[in-house]
């Protein structure tokens, strides 16, 4: 991991937040994708080759995900930043691996984080209930700006935290052995291409989709062959 | 009616305020409090029954509210019943959301995502995300604007102009192309990594991945994806502590 100034962490910890916002409540421009957030973490902590393996790892598991209706789905994006900066400055064949189990702990606790906001967002829409009722325009307002406040905390603080973890485990990861660092990410990877995998068939479906998804694999392996 | 363009940008927040209760309806009644300013001024009373109809419940894609948003606002100008404006804000969910999912999070974003893991392999780096970012955010403006414009123009029938609409035609092709574009990234992202590594770890990645879709599919939603890796990379630390 790069030996972090506050200022690199205090940047990552606020782009981790604007991630996290931009998942589920603004701007939904696809910033919290894995290969964008993952790509410019890894330029803010000055390794940006660790930004796009992680990346690319963590958008293969995020192919798994089809975000409809109320369904609680792993948040990928402050998950990429803190994995980004613990992969960094390491050769990315030994240290993906470890970034990856610590991104997929934080993706699945940054899940109950999004449903924990939720059911935030309902208790302070039941306290003013009456104001809505009475059409209030103020009230909708600051409904809408606390719930951005806690959707920015709640972002900015797991992102936080996986960077104090990835800072906990910099030590420890440095030392392990290069055969075990290899095999957590063969294994990571792995994993990742099971849940592309899977995500694929399953969004593909029995129709049209489907064949267009075989045709693509052929051209694929055909392109990987040859390069 | 004024207002339209700040509508247009408060509906980027449309999900500001997402809850089990509600969904997006305080989003929406945030994005429609500048559309219905000017009703406050023709008809106070109208007003505020307008505004307290557009925080209800209420559900969809995100980049598709305007054309419920719009319709509303514009039944309010017109004085259609307010009994009438709910029934067809419920009406809207089901398929705004539907169409929305299939075009956007099962269409474009595979689509781009495949294309831009490509780009990644094939050496574009950050001309692949800036050019995702750039295509997405282009076509999701483009279609917010359209649907708020076409649900302001079309008020109660904005049913039959969602039905004669580009949306449908749109689906069609975007889905088959989306499959394509990931059938194409998976194996060059997976070489992309495993040609530094050499063949017995490349054969034991793709078995884990064998395994993994294997598995995952005969357990379905008690073995996610994330939970299997975690599972593995878990078993896999174990057995080098036994076994060092």
């Amino acid at each position: 991991m790069t030996d972090l100034s506050g200022s690199s962490a205090i940047v990552l910890v606020l782009w981790g937040t604007i991630v996290g916002l931009d998942l589920v409540s603004v701007p939904q421009a696809m910033l919290a994708r894995p290969l964008v957030a993952g790509t410019v973490a890894g330029w803010l902590a000055g390794d940006v080759e660790a930004g796009l393996r992680v990346g690319v790892l963590f958008e293969l598991f995020a192919l798994d995900v089809l975000p409809v209706g109320a369904v609680r789905y792993p948040d990928y994006g402050p998950a990429t930043v803190a994995a980004t900066a613990l992969a960094s400055d390491s050769p990315w064949q030994f240290a993906v691996g470890v970034s990856a189990a610590l991104g997929l702990v934080l993706a699945v606790l940054g899940g109950f984080s999004l449903s924990a906001v939720r059911r935030a967002n309902a208790r302070a829409i039941q306290r003013h209930s009456a104001a809505l009722a009475a059409g209030e325009s103020g009230a909708i307002r600051r409904l809408q700006y606390a719930s951005l406040a806690r959707d920015a905390g709640r972002a900015g603080g797991l992102t936080a935290l996986g960077l104090a973890c990835a800072w906990a485990l910099a030590e420890p990861v440095a030392a392990m052995d290069r055969s075990t660092g290899l095999g957590l990410t063969l294994v990571a990877l792995g994993c990742a291409l099971s849940a592309a995998i899977g995500g694929a068939i399953r969004s593909a479906g029995r129709g049209p989709r489907l064949r267009w998804l075989g045709a693509g694999a052929l051209v694929g392996l055909l392109a990987a062959a040859l390069r | 009616m004024n207002g339209g363009w700040r509508a247009w940008l408060r509906l980027f927040a449309v999900q500001g305020t997402w809850n089990y209760e509600r969904m997006l309806g305080v989003g929406m009644g945030y994005a429609a409090e500048p559309l219905l300013d000017d009703l406050k001024t023709v008809d106070p009373v109208r007003h505020t029954e307008a505004v307290v109809r557009s925080a209800e419940f209420f559900n969809c894609h995100p980049n598709l509210a305007g054309l419920a948003l719009g319709a509303t606002a514009r039944a309010e100008y017109d004085g259609v019943p307010g009994a009438q404006i709910v029934r067809l804000r419920t009406a809207l969910c089901s398929p705004l959301g539907a169409l929305g999912d299939q075009l956007f999070w099962a269409g474009l974003v595979p689509l781009l995502v495949g294309a831009a893991l490509v780009a990644v392999v094939l050496g574009a780096r950050w001309w692949a995300v800036l050019g995702f970012l750039l295509l997405y955010n282009v076509a999701r403006v483009a279609t917010g604007v359209w649907s708020l414009r076409t649900g302001l123009d079309a008020g109660m029938s904005v049913g039959g102009a969602i039905a004669k609409s580009w949306i449908s035609g749109a689906i069609e092709r975007v889905g088959p192309a989306a499959g394509f574009a990931i059938g194409v990234a998976i194996p060059l992202v997976a070489a992309w990594y495993l040609e530094v590594i050499g063949w017995p770890g490349a054969l034991g990645a793709l078995a884990v991945a064998a395994t993994g879709v294997a598995v995952t599919r005969w357990f379905g939603a008690a073995l996610t994806a994330v939970r299997f890796a975690l599972l593995a990379l878990v078993l896999l630390v174990l057995f080098r502590w036994v076994l060092p």
